[in-house]
């Protein structure tokens, strides 16, 4: 997997590129418009991260330039312009997804993986961590090739942790993800808790191990530790 | 009062008191004259028949206008006032006697000379009448004129108000007011034109400061938040730096949702919210609610929802979402457990209605629509959400109500399109 990351603010662009290279991608940087320009005109992506406010030009060119190009790689815009104009015009565009600074670099790397998973029809259709298997295009979660039957949130959920094994991921992050600008209707993260219970508690009962690893102050992450 | 009706009043005030002032004056000055004239002919006509006395011995046969009676009784001498019957009227008219001696015939004789004092009286009342008359249609065309110099004069300043009435910062206007020969008037604009351009000017700055300071905040915050991520994710973490470093980037979150609903409230405020779409409340209000079910079940709420009809207005998309999200927000919030949640859409009014902690005594409404009020200080909710309700509703004429019923401490908020 080989990723463009288009991005000014060089502090910014290295914690990016370090997320993502753990993460298993290989990861290429640029800090303007005219090297992304030369970039994707040279070499070929699966995704490009795009941020919209560069000091040479506007990012939406470059979005321009590889739908011209006929390019197959996805494009996931980060934009420190939270207007609905932009994200409603670089999604018209063609680009696949807008995220507004700041975020989540989970949430980033979700997103991501997400796009990757609709674009390539011929990769990895399903996602393995023990004896765990998940189908995303069904929505269909296995323990020992047996299905579990889960909630729209406990899958939201699974998918979520599934998507960053090994990694801590926060409160907020998840509660931003499964349940978008709704979260702020709580005044705790109480109900992240309950629902991991019942989710826990459903692959139990299927003969899973318990691989939600509460991490004291912080979140949860996924873990055979 | 009108400036008109002001000094008008004042005019009348000062008309009516010269007025009465001039027609005494001038009543008692004519009265004056008149006796002086009667009393000088009274003279004329004794001094006339002393001489004939002297050099005739005796009172003259052709008898005097007016009246001549012969007395040989001592009378009083002098002027004095008496009535007289008149014989062809037969009635008593006011005379002026004049009264003096005379040595006829050797014997002392009091002669009384009587002048009517009836015409006198005619010339007053055709004086009073005249002035009267005059003062009047002085005082008359005095207010008229007035009334036309002011709607006339007073042109320009009333369009200056016109102007200024109409006059909203936000809108990137100048005044633009019209040259006027009046100088005090002209002064006024001048002043005014001068005052709108440094207020524009200083709002411009301000908004333009503020949207870069909007914008700039964004990348430090990703960059913060990207950090802080990532050193959570460090292998060799100590255990006592998890839950600070999670603190931290609550905080940021929290910064960032502040900066998220700032950055709201100006853009409404500057209407960028220009488009509007016809949006159907009943079912978005079904999807909130849906959305929010996992956090009033977390909070054990009974939900009671009646949406009686199903009224589609022209709002903005983003806004109209944002609308019902923070009433419900506010209202899931501030609840207790096992507290009401009411909601009730009809199509003039949308009510939400919560249970939450009392109101405290002295506490005013119409703090919970300041930015940055809070119920709780320990919250980490921003505090703007009713103010961007309010925004919101004031941005499409919406009226916002806040009730509040101690017996169960429901609170109630109530739109009314």
């Amino acid at each position: 997997m080989k990723l463009l990351i288009v991005e000014d603010e060089p502090t910014l662009r290295s914690s990016l590129v370090e997320y993502l290279v753990q993460d298993g991608y290989v990861v290429e940087a640029a800090a303007n418009y005219a090297q992304a320009h030369e970039k994707i005109k040279l070499y070929q992506y699966d995704c490009v991260l795009l941020d919209l406010t560069l000091p040479d030009g506007n990012g939406l060119d470059v979005v321009r330039t590889l739908k011209a190009d006929r390019s197959p790689a996805g494009v996931l815009i980060i934009s420190a312009r939270g207007a609905l104009d932009d994200r409603v015009l670089g999604l018209e565009l063609g680009a696949d997804d807008y995220l507004a600074k700041p975020f989540h670099l989970s949430e980033l790397s979700a997103r991501l993986k997400a796009i990757i998973r609709r674009r390539q029809f011929q990769g990895q259709r399903h996602l393995l961590f023990q004896e765990l298997t998940v189908f995303p295009d069904q929505a269909q979660v296995l323990v020992h090739g047996e299905p579990v039957a889960l909630t729209r949130k406990e899958y939201d959920l699974l998918l979520y942790l599934l998507t960053h094994p090994g990694r801590v991921l926060t409160k907020e992050s998840i509660a931003e993800h499964v349940w978008g600008d709704a979260a702020d209707a709580a005044d705790s993260f109480d109900f992240l808790y309950t629902h991991l219970k019942n989710l826990r508690r459903k692959l139990q009962d299927k003969g899973c191990g318990d691989y939600i690893r509460s991490v004291y102050g912080v979140g949860y992450k996924l873990s055979v530790e | 009062m009108k400036l008109l009706a002001a000094t008008n009043r004042y005019y009348l005030l000062l008309a009516a008191l010269l007025f009465s002032l001039g027609s005494g004056l001038l009543y008692f000055g004519v009265l004056w004259a008149l006796q002086g004239e009667v009393e000088e002919r009274l003279f004329q006509q004794r001094d006339y028949l002393r001489a004939q006395v002297q050099r005739t011995g005796r009172l003259p046969g052709t008898p005097f206008e007016g009246r001549m009676q012969l007395s040989a009784t001592p009378q009083p001498e002098g002027l004095r006032d008496v009535q007289l019957l008149e014989p062809l009227e037969n009635e008593l008219e006011p005379y002026r006697q004049l009264t003096f001696r005379l040595q006829l015939d050797g014997r002392p004789q009091w002669v009384s000379l009587s002048k009517a004092l009836l015409e006198t009286g005619h010339v007053q009342r055709l004086i009073l009448l005249l002035l009267a008359g005059v003062l009047g249609t002085l005082l008359l065309s005095m207010v008229l004129l007035n009334r036309w110099l002011a709607r006339r004069l007073w042109t320009p300043f009333k369009h200056t108000l016109h102007q200024l009435r109409g006059y909203d910062v936000r809108q990137h206007q100048v005044l633009r007011l019209p040259d006027t020969h009046i100088e005090e008037f002209a002064q006024l604009n001048h002043t005014l034109t001068h005052l709108s351009e440094r207020v524009a000017a200083d709002y411009a700055m301000l908004k333009e400061f503020t949207e870069n300071a909007a914008h700039e905040t964004r990348t430090p915050l990703a960059i913060m938040q990207a950090k802080l991520e990532q050193l959570l994710q460090l292998p060799d973490l100590p255990a006592p730096a998890g839950p600070l470093i999670a603190d931290l980037y609550a905080a940021v979150q929290r910064l960032a949702r502040l900066h998220q609903g700032l950055t709201l409230l100006s853009k409404i405020e500057n209407q960028q919210f220009a488009a509007a779409v016809p949006v159907p409340l009943a079912g978005l209000l079904r999807e909130k609610l849906a959305q929010l079910e996992d956090f009033m079940d977390q909070k054990q709420l009974r939900l009671d929802v009646q949406l009686s009809a199903e009224p589609v207005l022209p709002l903005h998309p983003a806004l109209a979402d944002s609308l019902l999200t923070n009433l419900l927000h506010n209202a899931i919030r501030h609840n207790q457990p096992g507290g009401l949640l009411r909601v009730r859409l009809s199509a003039t009014e949308l009510v939400v209605s919560n249970t939450g902690a009392a109101l405290a005594a002295g506490q005013q409404p119409a703090q919970f629509f300041e930015r940055f009020r809070k119920q709780n200080a320990a919250s980490d909710s921003p505090g703007l959400g009713l103010s961007i309700v309010q925004s919101i509703a004031a941005f499409y004429g919406f009226e916002v109500r806040y009730g509040y019923a101690a017996d169960q401490a429901l609170h109630t908020l109530r739109v009314v399109f």
